[in-house]
């Protein structure tokens, strides 16, 4: 499964895949990134998003398969190209007996920064809302903080591509929300964020999704593209004030442009997948006239991030 | 070039803003030493241990006072604990510590020499060091010597005595013989045998004087011993010991800061970021080895600056050498200390393989041994270690007044640039692999 490739692709790989031993951390991963864009990568813990992170940072080699990140195999980068990127590693490993600033200032040096760089660095703490905090020990910084610091730490060289991984696990969800702030805003500035995340929800929040699971790319789309493909279309849920006859409902579901069965929410309340939303919401107003339905609601629904991604590996079980 | 140089830098500000950023740690690293030395200091006296001496005899009274002189002679190794009689009785009292050393005089020691045979004294200890029993064979031979020397002097001046009515007996022989010469006829065949005869009394006669003229202590004992070393200065145990000691402590500082430092960023997982940014596994080497350099030459020069004033340690060399030999030393351990750093996967088992080379360091340095004692192929092992090359720099620049030897500071300075080489090897493979 792969996405469109186009001329202002960052990352592109093909049929990348990485072994340890006989085991398949990554398999025949063909994707496309486009600059400028949020790449979601999204499964769960162990499904190889942090490998291939590690792939395309030139971090590991590729067991086969063909990559290239910013028009270069990351294993042929020189110094300038590795300059081009930052990656926020998962778990926290700047040094707990410096404070917020040292180990900013330490970055920056690290990436080779110029020493005239007090400026940039005062503007990344304001960006990670961490000037208050500049002199305090990382190790006495709250676990958020210290992923907010990591992120000031990885942009400190102001890279063009962005590899993030993890950057919201084990945080609340409001700070959850407020990183995705900062990665939009990023964003704005240019870059191309490639953000990994266990939490399927963030999904919303991401330009083009990739899903992994068991070390295979299922799918990458639109968020919304996500739902119709795992859905086969648009869910529309449509509301009557009377319960809908079984007979009813088999007429529904041999109408041209619904897929499926129709799922039966409550007596009132049933979901139908159809092409085009929009296109359809009439004609089944028109359908419930005709059955004497009295329609209470009838809208296209968004059904949840982790029901998409439930609704995938379903699929994909079933293709297997 | 510049950024080469500012991402050098990034490690020097680290790493000395960590250390730094722990008082207690530096209180450690400068005032541990400088108290360890000071400890060796007073434990150890400067001078040699006394052995509380029994003897044995079954004439007490005969011995008694061959054995006051001789424990007031040596009051600075043997403390007389008195003449017993019983043997079985002084080993029991040997056997609880009461005594550390049994001398049995044999029961009729004139009568056996008298017979042609040796007198044997018989010298028991308690000891299981054999630096210890080594001494006690010293000091007993050095006793068994005493011995010797009293009954030849004594029997000397007995003959010095005795000679005399000896002398002037042969002094009335030299006059008869003259006097014979002179009454024989020119011509007679045995004039000239008479003149050989009171040639070789007058010859003895003169022996016979300078018998009698000279001490009897220097006839016994005609030569003695002086011995002076070339600095002319005579070293305490901890003036000794201080070079050896500073060696040590540095080489240990050295290794076990470079053994964390490496292997505690492999398990931080920042290793992984240094892999993908643009720094080179030299530029990390180097930036590390500048910064402890740093850290390291501030401590040293506090430690001897402490060492000097305070324990009054001296320095007979220049400041250069003595600076030079230090700096050489801290650049090869650090070298060992990155290595181990590199080949550990813990901590735990970097710490092990620091404590591993001080112990190494304490026996194959030369710290307690000499290594001209040890076999051969151990030397190898000892010649690998930088604080064998420390201690013997050191020794010579503070306790000789010496320049530093350049076949120790070239070799030394190989095996720094030894380890420089393979660390940097070590962790290029690191962050490539």
């Amino acid at each position: 499964m792969k996405n469109d490739k186009t001329a202002e692709n960052v990352v592109e790989t093909q049929d990348l895949t990485k072994s340890f031993g006989t085991d398949v951390a990554v398999q025949s991963l063909s994707m496309y990134v486009p600059r400028g864009k949020i790449f979601g990568f999204i499964g769960p813990s162990g499904c190889g998003k942090t490998t291939t992170v590690r792939m395309l940072t030139g971090y590991y080699r590729p067991t086969s398969g063909t990559l290239s990140v910013l028009g270069k195999d990351p294993a042929a980068f020189s110094k300038s190209d590795q300059g081009k990127i930052g990656y926020l590693i998962q778990q926290f490993v700047l040094y707990p007996d410096l404070t917020v600033w040292e180990n900013l200032n330490f970055a920056a040096s690290f990436y080779g920064v110029t020493p005239f760089r007090r400026g940039r660095l005062n503007k990344l703490l304001d960006f990670v809302e961490l000037s208050e905090h500049r002199n305090k020990l990382a190790r006495d910084l709250s676990g958020g903080m210290k992923r907010r610091l990591s992120l000031a730490a990885t942009m400190v060289h102001n890279p063009e591509l962005l590899f993030l991984d993890e950057p919201t696990a084990g945080i609340d969800p409001i700070l959850r929300r407020k990183f995705w702030d900062y990665f939009k805003k990023l964003q704005e500035q240019g870059h191309t964020l490639f953000v990994t995340t266990q939490y399927v929800g963030e999904a919303a929040y991401c330009d083009l999704v990739g899903v992994m699971y068991e070390g295979r790319l299922l799918m990458i789309a639109t968020p919304e593209g996500l739902r119709k493909k795992a859905y086969g279309g648009d869910v529309v849920g449509i509301k009557t004030t009377e319960g809908m006859s079984f007979e009813q409902r088999h007429q529904l579901a041999a109408l041209p442009f619904v897929h499926g069965k129709v799922k039966v929410i409550d007596a009132q309340e049933n979901d139908v997948i159809v092409d085009e939303a929009s296109a359809a919401i009439p004609t089944l107003m028109e359908w419930c006239q005709a059955q004497k339905l009295n329609v209470e609601t009838i809208e296209e629904k968004s059904p949840p991030f982790d029901d998409v991604f439930v609704k995938i590996i379903e699929m994909e079980a079933a293709h297997d | 070039m510049i950024k080469f140089f500012i991402r050098i830098s990034s490690f020097l500000g680290k790493e000395l803003t960590e250390i730094f950023r722990q008082p207690k740690l530096i209180l450690t690293l400068v005032l541990g030493p400088f108290l360890i030395m000071s400890l060796f200091g007073l434990a150890y006296p400067d001078q040699s241990r006394t052995l509380r001496t029994t003897f044995v005899s079954a004439n007490p009274d005969t011995f008694q006072n061959q054995m006051a002189l001789f424990t007031e002679s040596y009051s600075s190794t043997v403390v007389d604990q008195g003449i017993e009689t019983d043997k079985d009785l002084a080993l029991s009292r040997l056997a609880l510590n009461e005594t550390d050393l049994v001398i049995i005089i044999p029961d009729a020691p004139f009568e056996t020499i008298q017979n042609n045979q040796q007198a044997e004294l018989e010298v028991y200890h308690n000891e299981v060091d054999p630096f210890q029993i080594g001494y006690i064979q010293t000091i007993a031979s050095i006793y068994v010597n005493e011995v010797n020397r009293r009954l030849l002097q004594t029997v000397t001046e007995q003959g010095q005595a005795d000679s005399g009515s000896l002398q002037s007996n042969l002094e009335t022989a030299i006059e008869k013989t003259q006097a014979l010469r002179q009454a024989m006829p020119p011509g007679d065949a045995n004039t000239e045998q008479v003149a050989e005869i009171e040639n070789d009394l007058t010859g003895l006669n003169e022996n016979l004087t300078m018998f009698r003229s000279l001490a009897s202590g220097i006839l016994v004992n005609p030569f003695g011993v002086k011995t002076s070393g070339i600095s002319g200065i005579q070293f305490t145990v901890t003036g000794f010991f201080a070079p050896a000691v500073i060696v040590l402590l540095l080489q240990h500082l050295s290794i076990t800061f470079a053994a964390l430092s490496i292997v505690r960023e492999s398990r931080s997982g920042i290793m992984e970021l240094f892999r993908v940014a643009p720094i080179t596994a030299f530029e990390t080497l180097l930036g590390k080895y500048l910064s402890y350099l740093f850290l390291e030459v501030i401590l040293a020069g506090v430690i001897t600056w402490l060492a000097v004033s305070l324990l009054k340690i001296p320095i007979l060399g220049n400041g250069q050498d003595y600076a030079l030999a230090v700096f050489i030393l801290l650049f090869t351990s650090l070298g060992v200390g990155f290595f181990i750093s590199l080949i550990s996967e813990t901590d735990t088992q970097a710490v092990q393989y620091s404590m591993l080379l001080l112990l190494a360091s304490i026996f194959f340095s030369g710290f307690f041994l000499d290594l001209r004692l040890m076999r051969e192929p151990v030397t190898i092992l000892a010649w690998s270690l930088p604080a064998t090359y420390g201690i013997r720099m050191l020794q010579d620049v503070m306790l000789r007044g010496a320049s530093v030897s350049p076949t120790l500071f070239q070799g030394i300075a190989l095996i720094g640039l030894g380890f420089l080489v393979v660390d940097w090897l070590l962790l290029k493979r690191k962050m490539d692999s």
